[in-house]
Formats: structure tokens, C-alpha cells, sequence
């Protein structure tokens, strides 16, 4: 979760596996939005001496639909290039790191930053540098020094920054997958136990992330700056992907070279969607789809599983979801077309009736300084799902509306039930070890490997 | 994705050494290569590097070149049944 490991394919590809999108108003730079995609689920900061990178062999995406219809009008594409300083070693730096051109430094990553717009492609930067991972106080004894020398503004007029970063996605995997615990609920649950509080299962662990930052009149499809949130024009929709190319040919001296075109191997819009709502033996399928076509799983937002599994699960708890069995209009709402206008008073997410997962950002709508985790659900129209920031609890918010909680936008005759605005995993940002950044790329810093785990 | 004819491919997808190397039906491509539609100059062989030939449809002939970042799709059925030769035993390869 929120993508992490959640299709059988991809989850032995980690490299190339999407685990969380965000967009959002940046919140110290409100005319900027900040879209970042991140890859390589849980990783364990302690695992060398090949630490963690990207893919030399992966084009990673950042994709913008900026007129409804669910096909990317922008495109930022990032491609890696690993280079070795010393292959005489078996160490990562054979001394410590203090800059980004640092000789002690032996595997490092370069990129490249190019951006399609309406099929045009225009390389905006070469040979970026991306960040060490963070290894332990020998190596790496001042880690935000070269991470923030990777932050890097371009002179097309985004401000960049691919490399490692905390794990800022909390939830409580284990409790979930075991037959859909939550911790705080479990007295409640089939197999009874007492109640307690949530676990983090990604705190201390890594991903890898690429992150962009722009103003927002580069997104609109014609350049104008939005500031009315009732314009469609206010509105985007983003994704993220991986794609390998088409044949891998192993060569007998380790060698390998790769042909064909690109092919799509993940995508990620809304948190959750490929993990839970997708049925087990179409999830690599739905990997490998455009947005454009989602009308095809259009089913399984009208009668997802989880508010099935929940009402099995809770024996007694959500008697009038059990009883519900209308389509889940409210869902496809907010996973598929956006909150259209007069759902909510004075706001809207929605650009067209395209059926597409993406996460939709009115733009038009600012940033808060007082946010609340629950997004929408907790009254703050600048939270998911009005684009996705770092702290929102995307978890709760999206159990909650399977639940139920959000089938009155739609169908004003349902009462939910009185748990459906309670459940949760019990879990907040104060969960994660790592704190998220005032600034960009706003994700923690990341956990070093000697000091995690610890003992 | 671009529809070839078999003369048209050969003429525009030079097949080069590296190439072969790839495909286990040497004699047979050989023997294509030396047919009178084959007239692949050496030059561009040299530029196009190798490449990966897939066989969709053993049936309508229909294969995939992959050569760098395109694929090409052509229909055969002639150098799908070479190959074909070639992976029975006692045969090409």
C-alpha cells in the first residue's frame, strides 16, 4: 500500500514499482503545485552494499491530463545513468560523503529530465545528480548537505529532485492483511482481541523519489493561472508509470541489452486503487492501461470488495452498508471523474466525465495552514481527494468511504453507519520517525542503515 | 507500428551480423540474405546493430522486429517456417 507490492508482476520488479503519487499546492510556494511519484517499496535502509537506486533501464513518468479527457497532455519522463567510479571495491564510498562530487563517493546516479507536451519532446536537463543514499554517520555524517545540492532548479522553470527519502506513506499492513484488522476496531472484529494502537509498518523504511515543482500556469492547457475554483480549467489529473522495454536478452558475460518499444509495467493514480479495488487476477492488466480506459473496471468501483469483506468481517457493525446495493456512485466520483460541482459547496475536482483513475487537483483551491489529515472528510478542500499531500491519511480517508461515509454526497437517503466515520488503523504523521520537510521535496530525510534498524 | 511486406523489410531492416548472432537459423537467414530481394547495403547493417525477432503467429506468418526503441511488424510466412526447420532436430541449426 498505497501501491506498494500490490500486483503480482510487479512486485518482483521493485525498481519499477510505483508506490505512492501526490500533487499538491505547494504549501510554502502557493502559486507552484509539487507532484511527486515515488518507487521502490519498502526499502530497508541497512540494505547494502548495493544500496537502493534507481533504473538505469526504466523509463519513470510523471504524466498531467489537463483537459478531462484522461490522456496525458504533459509528460515528464526521468532516465538514469549509474556510473562507478572505483570497480575495485566492493564498497558503496570508501570514505565519507560530503558533497555530491565527493571522490570517496563510487556508485553514483546521473539523469536526465525531458517533457512531452502534446507529443513534443523537449530535453530540459542532463546529467542532474542525484543524492547518496543515506548510509550511517561514517559515510554519510551530513546527509542534508548533498541531499539539498540535489535539488535542482531548471531553466525551463521546474524545480526538481530524484533520489532517496523517507517512507512518508503510514499504515498498518500487517493489521490490514490479516483479514482486514484495524487495531483500534479488532475488540470488534470476528476474531475478537482488545483493542490497541495502530504499528507502522513502513516506518524506518526508505523509497525513492522523484519529485517536481512548477508553477501552476505551466499545467493549465492554456497557460493561464487559475484562481477560481468553479473553472474546469482549474483542474488537473496526474499518474505516474514504469515502463522496461519489450525484449531482455542476457548475454553469457553478464551482459544484457534490451530492445523495443517502451512497455507500461506500473501505473498509479489514487492510493489503493490497483491495491484494493482491482481483483487479484487483473491487477497486472490494470498495470499495464492507460487511464483513458478504466471504464473497463468501472465495476469494481460500483461494487468494490472491502465494504463486502467489512460487513463480514464486523459481524453487526455496518448493517445499513450491508444493506446498501445501489452502485457506488460516490466512489467513482472520487476515483474515476472527480467530485463534480454541487456535491460539495464551492468546490469541484472533476474537468470532464472521462472514467480515468488519476488524482484531480483543483489548483484554484489554496493551501491551508491549518490541514487536516482527513482531506475533505475533515472539512479542508485542500486535502485528498483534491490532489494527495504528504500528510494526508489516505488510508483512513478511502476505509472510510468504503465504509460507507461518503455515499450521502451522492444519495442523500443513506444514513451511514455510525463506525463508518470512526474506523481507522490509528495512525498519524507522529507515526513516522522521519518528520516531513516545511519545503520541497518535503519527504523526510531518509533512515540511515546503521541506525536502522536498531537495536 | 508500421506494416512491412517482406520485400519492404528486407530492404529497409538490414539484418547484420550481430543479428544473426541473436537468431539460431544462421543458414537460413543466410540463404535469405542472399535471395534477390535481399539487397540490405552493409553500411546501414552496421548502424542498425542487432536486434530481436519475435514470432507472434506461427500460423499468419506474422512476426515483431524489435531494433533499438521500434518494433516492426511484418508478415512471412516463408522465413517463419525457416525457422521452423531450424528447431527440428537434424534441421538448420
Amino acid at each position: 500500500m498505497s501501491s506498494h507490492r500490490e500486483a503480482p508482476e510487479i512486485s518482483k520488479d521493485p525498481v519499477a514499482d510505483n508506490t505512492d503519487v501526490y500533487a499538491f499546492v505547494s504549501p510554502d510556494n502557493p502559486n507552484t503545485v509539487t507532484l511527486i511519484a515515488n518507487y521502490i517499496p519498502l526499502e530497508g535502509p541497512a540494505g547494502g552494499p548495493n544500496f537502493y537506486e534507481f533504473g538505469d533501464d526504466v523509463l519513470y513518468e510523471i504524466h498531467i491530463d489537463n483537459d478531462g479527457d484522461g490522456i496525458a497532455d504533459i509528460t515528464y519522463q526521468f532516465r538514469f545513468q549509474t556510473t562507478l567510479q572505483n570497480p575495485d571495491t566492493f564498497l558503496y564510498n570508501t570514505g565519507p560523503i560530503s558533497s555530491l562530487t565527493d571522490p570517496n563517493w563510487n556508485k553514483r546516479q546521473l539523469y536526465s529530465v525531458t517533457r512531452v507536451k502534446n507529443g513534443h519532446e523537449t530535453v530540459l536537463a542532463e546529467n542532474l545528480a542525484s543524492p547518496p543514499c543515506n548510509i550511517g554517520p561514517f559515510s554519510t555524517p551530513d546527509y542534508a548537505t548533498p541531499a539539498e545540492d540535489a535539488i535542482h532548479v531548471l531553466p525551463s522553470g521546474e524545480t526538481v529532485f530524484a533520489g532517496q527519502r523517507a517512507e512518508g506513506f503510514y499504515v498498518d499492513l500487517g493489521a490490514f492483511f490479516d483479514l482486514l484488522d484495524l487495531r483500534p476496531f479488532q475488540n470488534l472484529h470476528i476474531n475478537p482481541m482488545e483493542a490497541a494502537p495502530g504499528v507502522n509498518a513502513t516506518n524506518r523504511l526508505n523509497v525513492h523519489t522523484m519529485a517536481i515543482q512548477l508553477p501552476k500556469s505551466m499545467l493549465t492547457h492554456d497557460g493561464s493561472n487559475p484562481t477560481d475554483p468553479t473553472d474546469p480549467r482549474s483542474v488537473i489529473g496526474v499518474y505516474a508509470s514504469a515502463s522496461r522495454q519489450k525484449a531482455r536478452i542476457l548475454g553469457p558475460n553478464a551482459d544484457i541489452d534490451e530492445y523495443g518499444p517502451w512497455v507500461q509495467v506500473s501505473r498509479l493514480g489514487d492510493p489503493l486503487f490497483n491495491e484494493v479495488i482491482i481483483p487479484l487476477g487483473l491487477k497486472d492488466f490494470w498495470n499495464s492501461q492507460s487511464p483513458q480506459g478504466d471504464k473497463q473496471f468501472l465495476k469494481y468501483v460500483q461494487n468494490p470488495e472491502v465494504p463486502q469483506r467489512l460487513v463480514e468481517l464486523y459481524p453487526g457493525v455496518f448493517p445499513n452498508l450491508a444493506a446498501y446495493s445501489k452502485p457506488r456512485a460516490d466512489l467513482v466520483a472520487i476515483l474515476l471523474t472527480g467530485l463534480p460541482a454541487g456535491v460539495i459547496a464551492g468546490f469541484q475536482n472533476s474537468a470532464g466525465q472521462t472514467l480515468a483513475d488519476l488524482v484531480r487537483l483543483n489548483m484554484a483551491i489554496p493551501p491551508t495552514t491549518t490541514p487536516n489529515i482527513f482531506g475533505i472528510l475533515g472539512g479542508d478542500l485542500a486535502g485528498f481527494p483534491n490532489g494527495r499531500r504528504v500528510i494526508d491519511d489516505v488510508f483512513t480517508i478511502e476505509v472510510r468511504a468504503l465504509a460507507g461515509a461518503t455515499i450521502p454526497l451522492v444519495d442523500p437517503s443513506f444514513t451511514p453507519d455510525a463506525a463508518a466515520d470512526q474506523v481507522t488503523d490509528g495512525l498519524t504523521p507522529s507515526d513516522i520517525s522521519s518528520p516531513f520537510l516545511p519545503n520541497f521535496p518535503y519527504l523526510g530525510v531518509p533512515y540511515d542503515g546503521f541506525d536502522n534498524p536498531s537495536s | 507500428m508500421k506494416k512491412l511486406t517482406r520485400r519492404s523489410f528486407l530492404q529497409q531492416t538490414p539484418i547484420s551480423a550481430a543479428a544473426v548472432s541473436l537468431l539460431p537459423v544462421v543458414p537460413a537467414l543466410a540463404a535469405v540474405r542472399h535471395s534477390p530481394e535481399a539487397v540490405a547495403p552493409q553500411s546501414s547493417a552496421k548502424s542498425t546493430g542487432s536486434m530481436v525477432v519475435h514470432i507472434n503467429n506461427v500460423a499468419t506468418g506474422e512476426m515483431t522486429l524489435l531494433v533499438g526503441a521500434r518494433q516492426i511488424v511484418l508478415h512471412d510466412p516463408r522465413i517463419i517456417a525457416c525457422f521452423i526447420e531450424a528447431t527440428r532436430e537434424g534441421g538448420w541449426a
